[in-house]
C-alpha cells in the first residue's frame, strides 16, 4: 500500500486576477507533487515561476483556483495540522520583542506547554546560535539573524514537516554550512524537508530529489543523481597518450580527458591500453544543478515530471 | 482559546503607543478634577468626562480597520497563519484584543470619573454603567470596522464602519422612531453616555449592551467567514 505523502498537490492551480476578474494571471497549473516522507525535496524555479504561491497554497494562505492538494494527510488550510509543520516565509516578519520572546510566542501559538517551551526555546536559539542574542530586540537584528530567529520559530515546536522558502537568503557562509547541517540531521530524524531555494549549490549538497518549476509548471522532477547524471555518457581520464587519439578529447597538465556514450565505454578503454595509455578515472559524466536549471527553464515545452 | 489570548495581548502589546495616548485624555480629567472645585463645576466635569469618553468609539475604529491590514502588509500574519492557529481564532483574538485596548481606556476612566464626578455627587455605580455601555459600544464598532477590514483598505473600512454605524441612528433621528437606533446600538449606546446629567441621572437600559454583544457575535462570526475565503499572501498594497 502507498504510503500517505507528507505533502502532495494535486492538479492544483491558481490564478490571480486583477478587478473584476481582469488582467488574469496563472500563477500555478495543474501542478502535481507528493513529497514523500522522510525527504529533502529541492524545489526550483526563475523568478516567479510559482514556487512561492505553491507554499502559500500549501499553508492555507490562499485557496487554490481548482485542484486540492494535503499536508500530513489534511486537506490544505487545515489549522489543526500545522502544529506539527515548521514554516519559514521567504520575507521572515517578526513582532519588534526580543527573540526568546518571539520564539516562545510562536511556540505557545502552536500549544506547547510552557514547561517544554522554555527548554526548547533555548535548544532551538542555540541550534541557529542566536543563544548570546536571545535577549535582544530583533528590531535590532541584521537580516541573516531575522532569518535565523524565523528558523528558529519555525523549528521551536519539533515539526514533522519543514517547509522552508529561501531559509539561506540572508546568509553568510558560516550560518550557511549550519543549517545545511540542520537540515542533515533533520532528515537522518526522520523529518520532511520542503526546500525552496535559488542556491543550486545548496540544492545539490542536501536534497534526495528535485522539482524545477517554471511559469506555474513542474517542467523537471527526479532524484539529485538522476538528474546530475548527464544521460548515457561516460568521462575518461587517461595519461600517457596524445589527444588526438579521441575526438573531442581535451589535454590537461599532461592527462587528456574526453567522454564517451556509456556503450562504447570499454571499446575506449581498451583503446587507450592498446596505446599504452594509463587510465586515471572512469566516472559518469555530470551536470551541474545550475546547467539543467538553466536548460529546463530554457525549454518549457518540456511536460511534467519528464526526469 | 491560548491562541485567542495570545494574539489578543500580542494586539494591545503592537497598540501600546495609541492607547497611551488614549490615556493622556484621562490624564486630563484627572488634573481638571484636581485643580477645580468639583462641587461648584460639576457641570463642566461632566461634559469634559463624556468628551473624553466618546473618543474611544473612534479609536476603535481606527484599531478595527488598521488590524489585519497592518499584519498583512507587514506579513507577519504569516507567521502567526503557519502555526495552529485558524483564521477564526485569529480574528477572535483581534476582536477581544480590541476590546482589552479600549477597556483599559474605560477602565482608567471609570476610575478618574469616579473619583472627580463622585466628589461631585454624581453616582459611582453609573459611572461604572457608561463604562460598560462604552465597552460594549467598542467592541461592536471594532468588530464591524474589522469585518469590513477584512476585505476593504482601512480607510474605506473605516468609511463604511461609519456609514453602518451612522445610517440607522441617521434615520432614527428623522423619522423619530427609536427602533431604529437599536439596529446598529453603537450611537444607542453613546447617546446613554452623552445624555448622562446631574439634574435628571437616565436609568440603566441594558437592553442595548446586551443587544450590542449579541451583534458583536454575529459581525465576528460574518469575518470570520469572509476572512475564510481571503488571499492573506496577496500583497495589500
Amino acid at each position: 500500500m502507498r504510503m500517505d505523502a507528507a505533502l502532495e498537490f494535486v492538479d492544483a492551480s491558481k490564478q490571480y486576477s486583477g478587478l473584476f476578474g481582469r488582467r488574469r494571471f496563472h500563477a500555478l497549473e495543474g501542478f502535481n507533487l507528493r513529497v514523500e516522507t522522510g525527504e529533502i525535496l529541492g524545489f526550483l524555479g526563475p523568478n516567479g515561476a510559482g514556487k512561492t504561491t505553491a507554499i502559500h497554497l500549501a499553508m492555507g494562505f490562499m485557496r487554490p483556483t481548482s485542484g486540492r492538494g494535503q499536508l500530513l494527510g489534511k486537506p490544505f488550510g487545515d489549522a489543526g495540522t500545522r502544529d506539527r509543520v515548521g514554516f519559514l516565509p521567504e520575507n521572515v516578519a517578526l513582532y519588534p520583542r526580543r527573540a526568546e520572546q518571539l520564539v516562545r510566542f510562536y511556540g505557545a501559538l502552536n500549544g506547547m506547554k510552557a514547561a517544554t517551551l522554555g527548554r526548547r526555546t533555548a535548544q532551538v536559539l542555540e541550534m541557529v546560535n542566536l543563544q548570546d542574542d536571545a535577549k535582544r530586540n530583533v528590531s535590532k537584528f541584521s537580516r541573516g539573524m531575522l532569518q535565523r530567529v524565523g528558523l528558529a520559530q519555525a523549528l521551536v515546536n519539533d515539526p514533522e514537516l519543514l517547509i522552508l522558502d529561501e531559509p539561506t537568503s540572508a546568509l553568510d557562509p558560516l550560518a550557511r554550512v549550519a543549517v545545511r547541517d540542520l537540515l542533515l540531521k533533520a532528515r537522518a530524524a526522520g523529518k520532511t524537508i520542503f526546500l525552496s531555494s535559488h542556491l543550486l549549490s545548496e540544492v545539490e549538497l542536501v536534497c534526495d530529489r528535485v522539482a524545477v518549476l517554471h511559469r506555474g509548471r513542474l517542467v523537471r522532477l527526479g532524484t539529485t543523481s538522476e538528474l546530475l547524471q548527464a544521460g548515457q555518457r561516460i568521462q575518461i581520464v587517461a595519461r600517457g597518450i596524445a589527444a588526438a587519439n579521441f575526438t573531442d578529447a581535451v589535454a590537461r597538465n599532461g592527462d587528456i580527458s574526453f567522454s564517451v556514450p556509456a556503450g562504447q565505454q570499454r571499446m575506449a578503454l581498451e583503446r587507450v591500453w592498446q596505446l599504452n595509455g594509463e587510465v586515471i578515472s572512469v566516472n559518469p559524466e555530470r551536470h551541474s544543478l545550475e546547467e539543467i536549471f538553466l536548460q529546463v527553464t530554457a525549454d518549457t515545452s518540456k511536460p511534467a515530471g519528464a526526469a | 482559546m491560548k491562541p485567542v489570548l495570545l494574539i489578543a495581548i500580542n494586539f494591545v502589546r503592537e497598540q501600546r503607543w495609541p492607547i497611551l495616548v488614549l490615556l493622556l485624555w484621562v490624564l486630563l480629567l484627572a488634573f481638571l478634577g484636581l485643580a477645580t472645585d468639583a462641587a461648584r463645576q460639576s457641570e463642566d466635569l461632566l461634559f469634559v468626562f463624556k468628551q473624553v469618553a466618546v473618543y474611544v468609539l473612534a479609536f476603535s475604529v481606527f484599531f478595527g480597520s488598521s488590524a489585519i491590514f497592518n499584519d498583512r502588509r507587514s506579513r507577519r500574519i504569516l507567521s502567526v497563519l503557519s502555526k495552529s492557529v485558524s483564521r477564526q481564532q485569529y480574528l477572535s483574538g483581534l476582536v477581544l484584543g480590541i476590546t482589552i485596548a479600549c477597556g483599559i481606556y474605560c477602565f482608567a476612566l471609570g476610575i478618574t470619573g469616579s473619583w472627580t464626578l463622585g466628589e461631585a455627587g454624581f453616582p459611582i455605580a453609573q459611572v461604572w454603567f457608561l463604562m460598560l455601555c462604552l465597552i460594549a459600544a467598542c467592541a461592536l464598532a471594532g468588530t464591524v470596522a474589522l469585518m469590513f477590514s477584512t476585505f476593504l483598505n482601512p480607510f474605506f473600512a473605516a468609511g463604511a464602519t461609519a456609514a453602518v454605524m451612522g445610517l440607522p441612528a441617521m434615520v432614527s433621528y428623522v423619522t423619530g422612531s427609536l427602533q431604529w437606533g437599536y439596529v446598529i446600538p453603537v450611537y444607542a449606546l453613546a447617546a446613554t453616555v452623552l445624555k448622562a446629567s446631574f439634574g435628571a441621572p437616565s436609568g440603566l437600559p441594558w437592553f442595548p449592551i446586551v443587544w450590542a454583544v449579541a451583534e458583536t457575535l454575529a459581525f465576528w462570526l460574518l469575518s470570520a467567514r469572509i476572512f475564510s475565503y481571503v488571499d492573506i499572501a496577496v500583497s495589500v498594497e
